[in-house]
C-alpha cells in the first residue's frame, strides 16, 4: 500500500515501486529545495506567470505550459488481456509532482474509518500512468492536470510564500475551497482552475473506485459468478422501485 | 491444401462464414476456410473476471483498443494497422474490422431480433428502397433452426415488430433490473411497450457450452461459450465433422477466373510469408463482411468482368447502409441512493423498447418512413475510468455525491433503419493500396432526410420517456444532424452486394448466388436488400444456414 509519509515537516509520496526505484526517488527528493516551484515542467518557468499577477489586481494567473508530446508507443492492438502489461509506458511525473498529486488526492478522498484514502490505494500511480500515456485523450488531460498542479503551487506561493505541500492543512483548504466548486458566481480568477481541478477530481475518483477497496466502498456487487438463474432485484430494491413508481404516478 | 479434397472455399470465419461452413460440413461437404486474421481461442484468451484496475488506463478505450482494453477485438477496431480505407469529400464513414478467427462475433452485442413481415417488404408498403426476394414466412423456419442452434434467450411477445419463435425455441430471459422496469413503466404511460431483449446468450447449457453465470462483460468474449461467438460453437462443431479445415492469416487478394470467365480459384496473401498463394476453388462463398466482400469482388477485375466480378449490374458497393444511431441520457433523481444489488445480469439489455409505430405509419402519422428501437443503458456498473455526475467539493461530501449518483443514470440509445440512397456507397480507391498491395475501399456517405427526421423523432421520444421518469432537461436537444452518429459507427453495414429478383438491379439471387457467376456466393450482410433496425447478425446467420443448405442440395445434385 502506498502512503504519504510525514517526517520532520517534509512530506513525500511513496508508491509501491521497487525498493531500488524508491531509493532513487528519495534521493531526488532530498536534493530538492523546499521553496522553489515544486512543479518544473520541461524548462517552462512558471514564475513568469506569477509575476503578471502579483499585487492586488489579481485577475488570475495561468501557467501556459509547453509540453513536449509523449511519443512512446502504446500497447498496440493485440496486448495480452490475461496478463495485462504492468508498465505499458514510462511514467513521467517527477517526485515533486507525484507528491503534490498525492496530497491533493487525499484531500479529495481522505481516509474514512476503515476505508483507505486515495493515496493508500495507489491513486497517484494511476494518475501518473494516465498523464504519461501516449494517447490523445490522456495527453489532453496531461496538459490540464500539469497546468493545475503548477497553478496550485503558484497560488500557494502567492498567498503563503510556500509550496502547496508545505502548507498547513488549513492553508491548503483555503485554496481548495476556492477552486473545488464550479458555481455560477465563481470569481473570474478561479473559473479556469476549477474546470481543470474538476477533471483531476474525476480522474482521482475513478482511480479510487477502481481499486478493490474503492469498489467495495462504492458498493458494486457484481463480477461474481451466479449458479442458476439471475436472481434480479432484491426485495428491498423492488420496494424502493414501487415507492418510486407511486411517487411518479407510474404505478 | 494437400490430402483435403475440398468442394467449397469460404472467405471469412464470422457469423456468415462459420454458419455456412457448419451447414455444409454437417451435410457432408468438405470446406476450406480462409481467415485474414490470426487464430484465436476464447477458452484461453478471454479476460474473464478481470477488473478495470488490472488494465492500463482503468480499461479506457483509445486508438489501440477503441472499445476499451478488454474488448475482444484483435488487431482491429476503427483502424487496422497498414490496411487503411479512405472516404470521399464530405463523407464521414467509420469501418470496424477484426483480424481474428471468428471475426466480429467475438465481441458483438449479441442482440438477436428477427426481422418481421414489415421488414422484408418495405418497398411494397412505402415505395422506398428495395424489397427482399422472399416473404417472412420463407425465413421463419430458418430463424427457428438458427435460434435453436445459436441459443437465444428472450420471450415471444406478440408485438407486431417481434415475430414469435416456434414453441420451445427461445431460452428463458433473465429478470429485468430496476432502471429497466422504471423505463418500462414510463414508456407504458406513453403508450409504448417494452419487451425482454432477445440475445444470443445461453441461459441453459447447450452442446459444449455452459449457461451464462451473469458476470464479466460479453464484449470481452466468453470463455464458457454462453455468449455466442463462432469460435466456441460453429467452428469447433464444424471441425469435429472432419469436413472443415481453416487457414488463418490468409488475406484474399482476388477471385480468379479461367479463360471463359468462370471463377475457378482464389489468390490469397499468406501474411506470415507475404507470398501469394493461388488456390483452386470449385465453389466460393464470400463472407468477409459486407464491405470486404464487395471490395474483393471489385478488386477481382479481368477481361470478362471489367467492372469487377459479379458486377454486371453495377450494384456491387452500392446500397450501402448502416443503422442510424443516437441517444439521450439523463440523471434520474428518483434512482439516487437506491438499494444496491448485483445488476450485472447477462451484461446487456434485459428489457428494451421495440419499435411501436407500425400503426402510426399505416395511418400516415409519421414524417419518416422506417422504424427504430431503444436500447437501455443503466445499472450499477463495474467502476471504470469514468465517474458520472456533476461532482463538486472534496472529502466525504464528494464521496457521498458519487455514491448518490451511482446507478442513477439512464441512457436510451436509438438504433434505426436507414434507406439506401445514391450518396451512400463504397468503391475502390485507385490511389491507395494496403500493406499487401491490395487496393483499398473508399466510402461515400450522406444521411438523407428520412434518417434525420427519424432521429429527431427518436430524440424527442427518448426525452419524453426520461422526463416521465422524473428527469429534467435544462438544455435543448441537439439537432438531428448533430446528434446522428457517423455512417458505419453502429457497425451494421449491409447491402453492398444486395440480393433481388433480377440481375439488373441486384448482385445475387435469393440464395446469395451471384447472378453472373453461379459458383460464387455471398453469405454476409452484403446481400441484405434493406437494413431493418434490429441488428443484422441473427439474420446473417439465418440466411447463411438457409442458403448454404440450398447450396448443399445443389452440390449433391451435381448442379455446380
Amino acid at each position: 500500500m502506498s502512503k504519504l509519509i510525514k517526517e520532520d515537516s517534509d512530506i513525500q509520496y511513496k508508491s509501491t515501486i521497487t525498493r531500488r526505484e524508491s531509493l532513487k526517488w528519495l534521493g531526488i527528493l532530498s536534493a530538492t529545495a523546499v521553496l522553489p516551484s515544486l512543479v518544473g515542467c520541461e524548462g517552462n518557468d512558471s514564475t513568469t506567470a506569477i509575476s503578471n499577477a502579483v499585487g492586488d489586481s489579481i485577475k488570475g494567473h495561468w501557467p501556459d505550459l509547453t509540453l513536449s508530446p509523449i511519443t512512446v508507443k502504446g500497447y498496440g492492438k493485440d496486448p495480452s488481456m490475461i496478463i495485462p502489461p504492468k508498465s505499458p509506458w514510462p511514467k513521467t511525473l517527477t517526485a515533486e509532482q507525484l507528491t503534490l498529486v498525492a496530497v491533493l488526492a487525499d484531500i479529495l478522498v481522505p481516509r474514512d474509518g476503515d476505508v483507505p484514502s486515495a493515496t493508500q490505494v495507489n491513486v497517484p500511480d494511476v494518475v501518473d500512468e494516465w498523464v504519461s500515456a501516449p494517447y490523445g485523450r490522456q495527453q489532453s488531460d496531461r496538459l490540464t492536470i500539469l497546468s493545475a498542479l503548477v497553478w496550485i503551487n503558484d497560488e500557494a506561493k502567492l498567498r503563503f510564500s510556500k509550496a502547496f505541500t508545505a502548507l498547513s492543512a488549513n492553508e491548503q483548504l483555503k485554496i481548495i475551497d476556492d477552486i473545488a466548486y464550479q458555481k455560477d458566481d465563481l470569481a473570474e480568477e478561479f473559473t479556469k482552475i476549477s474546470r481543470a481541478f474538476s477533471r483531476f477530481r474525476k480522474l482521482v475518483l475513478a482511480a479510487f473506485y477502481c481499486s478493490p477497496e474503492g469498489t467495495k466502498d462504492l458498493g458494486y456487487l457484481g463480477n461474481v459468478p451466479i449458479a442458476g438463474d439471475y436472481p434480479g432485484p432484491t426485495d428491498e430494491a423492488m420496494l424502493h422501485l414501487n415507492q418510486v413508481l407511486n411517487d411518479l404516478g407510474l404505478a | 491444401m494437400k490430402n483435403f479434397d475440398y468442394e467449397v472455399v469460404i472467405v471469412g470465419s464470422g457469423a456468415g462464414g462459420a454458419m455456412a461452413a457448419y451447414t455444409l460440413a454437417k451435410a457432408g461437404h468438405k470446406v476450406l476456410m480462409l481467415e485474414a486474421g490470426r487464430d484465436y481461442d476464447p477458452k484461453t484468451e478471454t479476460p474473464m473476471f478481470k477488473t478495470n484496475a488490472q488494465a492500463p488506463l482503468m480499461g479506457a478505450g483509445n486508438v489501440d483498443k477503441d472499445f476499451g482494453f478488454y474488448d475482444a477485438t484483435v488487431d482491429g477496431g476503427w483502424q487496422v494497422p497498414n490496411e487503411p480505407y479512405t472516404t470521399g469529400d464530405n463523407s464521414d464513414f467509420m469501418w470496424w474490422r477484426a483480424r481474428m478467427l471468428g471475426g466480429r462475433t467475438n465481441h458483438w452485442g449479441r442482440y438477436s431480433l428477427r426481422f418481421s413481415e414489415h421488414d422484408f417488404k418495405g418497398k411494397t408498403r412505402d415505395g422506398l428502397g428495395a424489397d427482399w426476394p422472399f416473404e417472412y414466412e420463407e425465413l421463419a423456419p430458418w430463424y427457428d433452426k438458427t435460434e435453436t442452434l445459436v441459443g437465444i434467450c428472450g420471450t415471444n411477445t406478440g408485438l407486431d415488430d417481434m415475430p414469435d419463435s416456434a414453441e420451445g425455441v427461445l431460452q428463458p430471459p433473465p429478470k429485468p433490473r430496476v432502471p429497466e422496469l422504471l423505463v418500462a413503466a414510463a414508456a407504458k404511460k406513453l403508450g409504448i411497450a417494452t419487451a425482454p431483449m432477445h440475445r444470443a446468450v445461453l441461459t441453459r447449457p447447450k452442446d459444449d457450452r455452459q449457461a451464462c453465470f451473469y458476470a464479466t462483460p460479453c464484449g470481452h468474449g466468453c470463455s464458457i461459450g454462453a455468449a455466442f461467438q463462432t469460435t466456441t460453437s460453429l467452428l469447433p462443431m464444424a471441425k469435429a465433422t472432419g469436413n472443415l479445415k481453416i487457414i488463418t492469416d490468409a488475406m484474399v487478394r482476388s477471385v480468379d477466373v479461367d479463360e471463359n470467365g468462370q471463377a475457378n480459384a482464389l489468390t490469397y496473401v499468406d501474411k506470415n510469408t507475404g507470398k501469394d498463394i493461388k488456390l483452386a476453388a470449385k465453389v466460393i462463398i464470400l463472407a468477409a463482411s459486407a464491405c470486404e466482400s464487395a471490395r474483393l469482388l471489385l478488386n477481382s477485375k479481368n477481361a470478362h468482368h471489367p467492372n469487377g466480378l459479379a458486377n454486371s449490374s453495377g450494384q456491387v458497393g452500392r446500397n450501402l447502409m448502416d443503422s442510424t444511431g443516437t441517444g439521450v441520457g439523463a440523471h434520474i433523481p428518483a434512482l439516487e441512493g437506491r438499494p444496491i444489488y448485483n445488476e450485472d445480469g447477462h451484461t446487456a439489455n434485459h428489457l428494451f423498447v421495440p419499435w411501436w409505430g407500425h400503426k402510426q405509419h399505416a395511418k400516415g402519422e409519421l414524417d419518416f418512413p422506417r422504424g427504430y428501437h431503444f436500447e437501455i443503458g443503466s445499472g450499477f456498473r463495474a467502476p471504470g475510468s469514468g465517474v458520472s455526475g456533476n461532482l463538486q467539493g472534496y472529502g466525504k461530501e464528494l464521496k457521498d455525491q458519487a455514491k448518490q449518483y451511482y446507478g442513477a443514470g439512464v441512457y436510451l440509445a436509438l438504433r434505426g433503419e436507414m434507406l439506401p440512397n445514391e450518396h451512400c456507397y463504397m468503391e475502390i480507391d485507385d490511389k491507395v493500396t494496403d500493406k499487401w498491395g491490395i487496393p483499398v475501399a473508399k466510402f461515400h456517405w450522406k444521411w438523407a432526410d428520412h434518417e434525420l427526421k427519424q432521429v429527431e423523432h427518436g430524440l424527442k421520444t427518448a426525452r419524453k420517456i426520461l422526463e416521465t421518469m422524473g428527469a429534467t432537461f435544462n438544455y435543448p436537444l441537439p439537432s438531428a444532424d448533430k446528434a446522428i452518429l457517423k455512417g458505419g459507427q453502429i457497425i451494421h453495414e449491409v447491402g453492398s452486394t444486395r440480393m433481388g429478383e433480377s440481375p439488373k438491379d441486384s448482385v445475387t439471387n435469393q440464395y446469395g448466388q451471384t447472378w453472373d457467376c453461379k459458383n460464387v456466393f455471398v453469405m454476409d450482410a452484403g446481400v441484405f436488400a434493406s437494413n431493418p433496425h434490429k441488428n443484422c447478425t441473427l439474420t446473417i446467420m439465418t440466411l447463411a444456414m438457409r442458403n448454404a443448405s440450398w447450396l448443399a442440395s445443389q452440390l449433391s445434385k451435381g448442379e455446380l
